[in-house]
């Protein structure tokens, strides 16, 4: 690193600075209230998010996080351990600033005329900010305030719409089962605290392998249970998975895209870390009578199911994308199903990887439904039929998110997947479960492609009807979406480091 | 005696690159050139034939090339001979066979351009950029498949003929009948295809290799594993041996249009006539015996296989001619004396006769091009008519028309000194030599020397009627004038038919006790040569016995004499009958025989009853198998699963109270599922 | 014996309980029917108006601008408590010691600013400022 070492606590920047653009972007709109400078509001949030995941991306090439043995700088602790920077939390800074900054920029054009500009951004950015958080949080408060950090601006995000009735019902829904999944949460919290006496996540593995929770076995496993729980709803699973749809429906659709790709890779941080730092398997097991592997091979087989069935027959595409979006945190969750005592950094890196890859298609999918709401084509199958004579550069683009979502092989998503089923199918070696997991990723894969090719054949194949108006071609949302399809595909040749840096991180934390 | 890099033979590629270049100019630019395409392909293939000399003069001097351009996929396997990895690659493989060949090819290529001009260009035909596009992929390759150094890459070239033909024999698309022949060729010749694919398949995973040359060939691998008493597959070496080579046969029969696979070529004489020169002379038809020839050492292995070959040539000779007897059309007639002669070909081959079956396949080429072209001369003087009923008289309008197509004439019905004579007369005599040791063969000797008399019958039965006699119809008299472009290749080949059966005159050679027959020396090394290729070699391979009648000598003059006898005897019938100024039909003379003949034995008939009567019958089973058990299946399946998702879909209620309830209950479940399971209770 | 079984008693008495005491409220009462009984309690007054009304927005800024700085107040106190000793100590530094909690305040601030700035402690809205306000959405 350079002769100059930063202070430790540098290491938390581009949560930092997201937090500072989002401080910047409420002065802005304290010095001139409802300022509609459309360009200053939306550059400085997308500046400071493109600047986030600058420092995160260079944290990363620097070696932070890596192991010294690795030559890297190591793990950085701030707060004594309260917050963490290791190679999980940046890789995960990168997802959530990469989604921002391109919810920001495609924002640009579907906010025109909108009365809270500066709120908005500076919403989001503090929902990113929480985000960025939950990524280096190493201790269960840290974890729940950064938690709440990022849902309490969702919440009014999602309402932001204040005189479109789906907006407001969708965010007073989703505030009031967040409401319920915090709550659940927090007693979770308080459960596993009431077990082991700690609340930093290493000292609660360290109290359970000296058998300091011995004899609380059912009160550590009811916490670790509402724990789940509280994740489930981040990541929008089954069975706290019912605010999803009405929510991203409802709201704006960028911060749909927001809340299914930023969002949910947060609920994952989380699971990630809290379940392999804290709740280490096998010694775990002894405890609390069995690895909490179990949950997740059934909550992974649910969520996607549920989510993929749900999908297959909406009419609504924004529903069916967040059905999809269910889906999709069913494939992420394999990631934790398929961890064993002894490894599976493997199908762990997979899941890492198909949630970054995820963040490009899926943002990018939604930022296709906020265009066609820019639009005002309508919100069902029918009413995108043919769009692709009109804007066939965007259509084109949605045609790679949707075959990359559903896992063809060109695009990113196949490989994310692909490496899902082997990792799965190796996984299956230590835990036999896991090949129900398998074949329910292959089942709802196909069943997968049905849906979402619906959509790219009302796109390509069905004529447009004779009524509609000429297409606009907003710049930011183009833009966003271009990149999002670009980034899907040329993903795939970049994938070498892309998985080194997940499985670097998998590592880093399953071992 | 194997080249390097180095030398002449780094030029080869170019030999098959030049007509893929024309190919791709006349497609892109075709539309804006003067003769629509002409002119690139001329060019191409006088460089190709340029090469192809130069190839062959480097030969001559003792020097071969044998070299890998390009591998594209090599990995391990595991073989029955214990090979361990196998690669494919592209390679060239040039010996005295091939650069023969390429000559032959390049040649006939070259004049059937040069004819195109006058018989497409000059009669106004559109599509003509399409039409030297596909001549110039044709060329190519057959080019390529020539000098292709191992199965795998001859297989994709035999292929790539294919296409061409049926591009080719398409080329009127908006006519009823040249699509369908053009499919019938693509679809028959496929047939025969698919057992050559089964066969490549067969030969690489039982030797791990496909070369045909060298060491790390097949032949070699295969002649070892049978000395070394190898069991291939369950199967005693040499049988599996037989069985690939059939294999591999099955491509050749349809591709050379061999009994029961023939059936495709008659009806291809619906594409330009240029086409069926070259078709019929160099390229398509040419490449199922070459091939044979190509791997003539692997063939040797085998007596079955030889002997399959042979009889079935030796039938097809017969067969075919005999339905060359009844046909009207000039063009007919030559289709079946294609099939006719590449039977004796194969028959040369089966016996053995290395060296006669490519004699006859160098001397057919010219003189068979030379009849089509010619043909096709007399088809622009009549005005694009076909039947020589209505012709007549054609001699003294078109003289130069007429001798060269009578030297051709004299060359397929192999009359002394023409070139036909001596490479037809080779084959019998191999043939006889072998049978009066080996029954089957004897019949096939049989078979063919008959076929001897109506090749000469239906030969000058085409001539008499085309050339002699009283103009039957106005055009026929009045006939429409031909350029240079068609005369001068007719001149070349004329001369060709003539003179090149003088390369090898074995039977002079044999009595006078001279070194003249060069051929058989071009053959056999002593020139350049390619180890474990020559006819040499090849001769010790081949296990079958030779008996004479007589002496050797004896044994030869006397099957000279009767080829040359019956082949006379042909012709002296058909000048009887035909030669005179008002000639009849003669047809019901032949009585039911000639129904049969006229319908060429029912063979389309029992051919479409097969695809009609039982493949028919049999898809259709399948596709209702297909319809009703897997398609139900599959439609089960997504019908149960968009059931499923209607279901699921109803959870979503839309009231809030309901979702706290389900996530609770949901939660709820969970708990007591994995408490129970993890006794917390 | 189960552990779980108090609990199931703990619960079966808590249900009890008010149950029984229903049960002899409704034996021992007279029965004495009268509309008035039916009618919404407000303090003896009689009803007026329908049970929702709306509340104006600015009681819930207002309450949650107060919350902030409450907590801001308790976070305060023991800072506060601390400082002078802080201060006398050589261990740390004055920027150690004010720094965090100036930074603190001052993003408070900015708050403070931006809901001022956006009329959150503005106490009613004239006709045209309520135009200027509504969303265009």
């Amino acid at each position: 690193m350079a002769a100059y070492q930063l202070p430790q606590w540098a290491a938390l920047a581009p949560a930092l600075l997201l937090a500072l653009t989002g401080l910047v972007l409420f002065l802005i709109d304290s010095i001139s209230p409802r300022s509609t400078d459309r360009t200053l509001l939306a550059g400085t949030a997308a500046v400071g998010a493109l600047a986030s995941l600058a420092v995160a991306v260079w944290f990363t090439a620097a070696g932070v996080g890596t192991p010294t043995v690795d030559g890297g700088e190591g793990v950085i602790e701030i707060f004594d351990g309260q917050f963490v920077v290791d190679q999980l939390a940046l890789y995960f800074m990168i997802v959530v600033t990469i989604v921002t900054a391109l919810i920001v920029v495609a924002s640009y054009d579907y906010l025109a005329g909108h009365t809270y500009q500066a709120e908005y951004y500076s919403l989001v950015v503090l929902a990113a900010t929480g985000m960025a958080t939950v990524a280096a949080a190493n201790s269960l408060v840290t974890i729940f305030i950064a938690l709440e950090l990022t849902s309490l601006p969702s919440y009014a995000l999602v309402a932001i719409l204040k005189d479109n009735r789906g907006s407001v019902e969708a965010g007073l829904k989703y505030f009031l089962i967040g409401a319920l999944s915090s709550a659940i949460f927090v007693y979770g919290i308080s459960l596993v605290y009431g077990a082991t006496g700690v609340l930093q996540l290493d000292s609660i593995a360290e109290v359970i392998a000296d058998g300091g929770a011995d004899g609380f076995g059912g009160l550590l496993g009811l916490g670790i249970l509402m724990l789940l729980g509280g994740i489930a709803f981040k990541t929008a699973s089954v069975p706290f998975h019912f605010w999803a749809p009405e929510a991203y429906e409802g709201a704006p659709a960028p911060i749909s895209a927001f809340l299914s790709s930023a969002s949910k890779a947060a609920g994952f941080v989380i699971a990630f870390r809290v379940f392999n730092v804290a709740f280490p398997l096998g010694e775990i097991g002894n405890v609390i009578g069995f690895d909490w592997t179990v949950a997740f091979v059934v909550l992974a087989i649910v969520t996607m199911t549920v989510g993929n069935f749900a999908a297959a027959t909406q009419e609504n595409v924004k529903r069916m994308l967040a059905y999809s979006s269910i889906g999709h945190a069913g494939y992420a969750l394999i990631g934790l199903a398929g961890l064993s005592a002894d490894g599976g950094e493997l199908v762990m890196g997979a899941a890492l990887m198909h949630l970054l890859v995820y963040g490009f298609m899926n943002t990018g999918a939604f930022l296709f439904v906020a265009l066609a709401e820019h639009w005002g084509v309508g919100r069902t199958f029918e009413d995108y039929n043919g769009l692709s004579s009109q804007a066939p550069v965007a259509c084109g683009a949605m045609a790679v998110f949707l075959f990359s979502l559903a896992g063809i092989p060109p695009f990113g998503g196949f490989f994310s997947k692909y490496f899902l089923f082997t990792g799965a199918l190796q996984a299956a070696t230590a835990n036999t479960a896991m090949l129900a997991v398998a074949a329910a990723l292959v089942v709802n894969s196909a069943l997968s492609l049905y849906y979402y090719s619906r959509l790219v054949k009302a796109l390509w194949i069905e004529d447009p009807p004779a009524t509609r108006d000429r297409l606009g071609q907003p710049t930011g949302l183009y833009a966003a979406i271009v990149v999002a399809a670009v980034m899907t595909i040329v993903i795939l040749p970049g994938f070498g480091p892309v998985a080194e840096a997940a499985t670097g991180a998998a590592e880093a934390l399953v071992n | 005696m194997v080249g390097t890099g180095a030398g002449p033979f780094s030029y080869a590629p170019a030999i098959a690159l030049f007509p893929l270049a024309a190919f791709v100019i006349s497609l892109v630019f075709g539309r804006q050139l003067p003769k629509k395409g002409a002119i690139p392909g001329i060019f191409a293939t006088a460089a190709s034939l340029l090469f192809s000399l130069w190839m062959f003069a480097t030969v001559a001097g003792g020097e071969t090339y044998h070299e890998t351009l390009y591998e594209w996929s090599a990995g391990a396997v595991t073989t029955e001979v214990g090979a361990e990895e196998i690669a494919f690659s592209f390679g060239l493989l040039i010996d005295p066979l091939s650069a023969l060949m390429l000559v032959i090819v390049s040649l006939v290529a070259f004049l059937v351009h040069v004819f195109s001009l006058g018989y497409m260009n000059d009669e106004g035909e559109t599509g003509l950029p399409r039409y030297y596009a596909s001549l110039g992929l044709f060329t190519f390759s057959m080019l390529a498949f020539v000098y292709a150094d191992n199965l795998l890459m001859a297989f994709m070239f035999f292929e790539l003929v294919g296409l061409c033909s049926y591009l080719l024999i398409g080329f009127w698309f908006r006519t009823k009948s040249a699509p369908s022949a053009a499919k019938k060729a693509f679809l028959v010749t496929r047939f025969g295809d698919y057992f050559f694919l089964i066969g490549v398949v067969a030969i690489a995973s039982t030797f791990g290799t496909v070369a045909f040359a060298g060491e790390e060939s097949f032949v070699v691998a295969a002649e070892t594993a049978i000395e070394d008493g190898t069991t291939l597959f369950g199967f005693d070496a040499q049988t599996w041996v037989t069985i690939t080579g059939l294999l591999v046969l099955g491509g050749v029969i349809g591709k050379s249009a061999q009994f029961p696979l023939h059936t495709w070529l008659p009806d291809a004489m619906e594409g330009p006539t240029t086409v069926s020169a070259l078709i019929h002379a160099a390229t398509m038809v040419a490449a199922g015996v070459y091939l044979v020839a190509r791997m003539f050492g692997y063939y040797a292995l085998s007596p079955t296989a030889l002997s399959i070959i042979a009889f079935v040539g030796g039938f097809t000779a017969l067969f075919a001619a005999t339905m060359g007897v009844v046909k009207d059309d000039i063009k007919q007639v030559l289709a079946y004396s294609t099939i006719s002669q590449y039977g004796y070909m194969m028959l040369g081959m089966g016996v053995g006769g290395y060296v006669a079956g490519v004699f006859h396949l160098m001397n057919h080429a010219f003189f068979k091009a030379l009849l089509f072209l010619g043909s096709g001369a007399v088809i622009v003087l009549m005005h694009h008519e076909q039947d020589m009923w209505k012709m007549g008289g054609l001699k003294d309008k078109a003289p130069i028309t007429y001798y060269t197509f009578l030297a051709g004439a004299l060359a397929l019905a192999g009359i002394v000194p023409f070139s036909g004579f001596w490479s037809k007369d080779e084959v019998l005599f191999d043939a006889l030599i072998v049978g009066l040791e080996e029954p089957v063969i004897l019949a096939a000797y049989a078979m063919g020397l008959l076929a001897v008399f109506f090749t000469g019958f239906y030969t000058f039965r085409m001539v008499f009627l085309t050339f002699h006699g009283e103009p039957r119809t106005e055009t026929a008299e009045d006939p429409h004038g031909v350029g240079w472009s068609i005369k001068a290749p007719l001149v070349v080949l004329g001369l060709l038919a003539a003179l090149v059966g003088f390369v090898n005159l074995a039977p002079i050679a044999k009595v006078a006790g001279m070194d003249i027959t060069f051929l058989e020396y071009w053959l056999d090394g002593e020139y350049g040569y390619v180890e474990g290729l020559t006819y040499h070699h090849y001769h010790e391979m081949v296990a079958f016995e030779e008996g004479y009648i007589g002496s050797e000598t004896t044994t030869m003059l006397l099957s000279a004499g009767l080829s040359l006898g019956l082949a006379l005897a042909g012709a002296f019938a058909a000048h009887t009958l035909y030669n005179v100024p008002e000639p009849k039909r003669h047809t019901t003379k032949l009585g039911g025989a000639y129904t049969v003949l006229r319908n060429n034995y029912y063979q389309d008939e029992y051919q479409v009853w097969l695809a009609e009567g039982l493949t028919l019958p049999l898809a259709r089973t399948a596709d209702l198998f297909d319809r009703s058990v897997i398609d139900g299946a599959v439609d089960g399946v997504s019908g149960a699963s968009l059931f499923g998702s209607s279901w699921v879909k109803r959870i979503q209620t839309g009231l809030v109270t309901n979702y706290a309830a389900l996530i609770v209950a949901g939660f709820i479940a969970l708990l007591l599922g994995l408490g129970l399971y993890g006794g917390w209770f | 014996m189960n552990d779980w079984i108090a609990i199931g008693a703990l619960a079966l008495v808590g249900l009890l309980i008010p149950l029984g005491m229903m049960a002899v409220s409704y034996l021992l009462r007279p029965t004495v029917p009268e509309t008035s009984k039916r009618a919404t309690y407000e303090s003896g007054e009689i009803p007026t108006g329908g049970t929702r009304v709306r509340f104006n927005i600015q009681y819930y800024t207002v309450a949650l601008l107060f919350l902030v700085f409450d907590i801001e107040t308790v976070l305060l106190f023991p800072w506060a408590v601390v400082y002078l000793d802080a201060v006398e100590s050589d261990s740390v530094s004055l920027l150690e010691i004010l720094g965090p909690m100036l930074l603190f305040v001052a993003i408070l601030l900015v708050g403070l600013a931006w809901a001022w700035r956006n009329g959150a402690v503005q106490w009613a809205q004239t006709p045209r400022q309520a135009a200027a306000d509504s969303d265009r959405q």
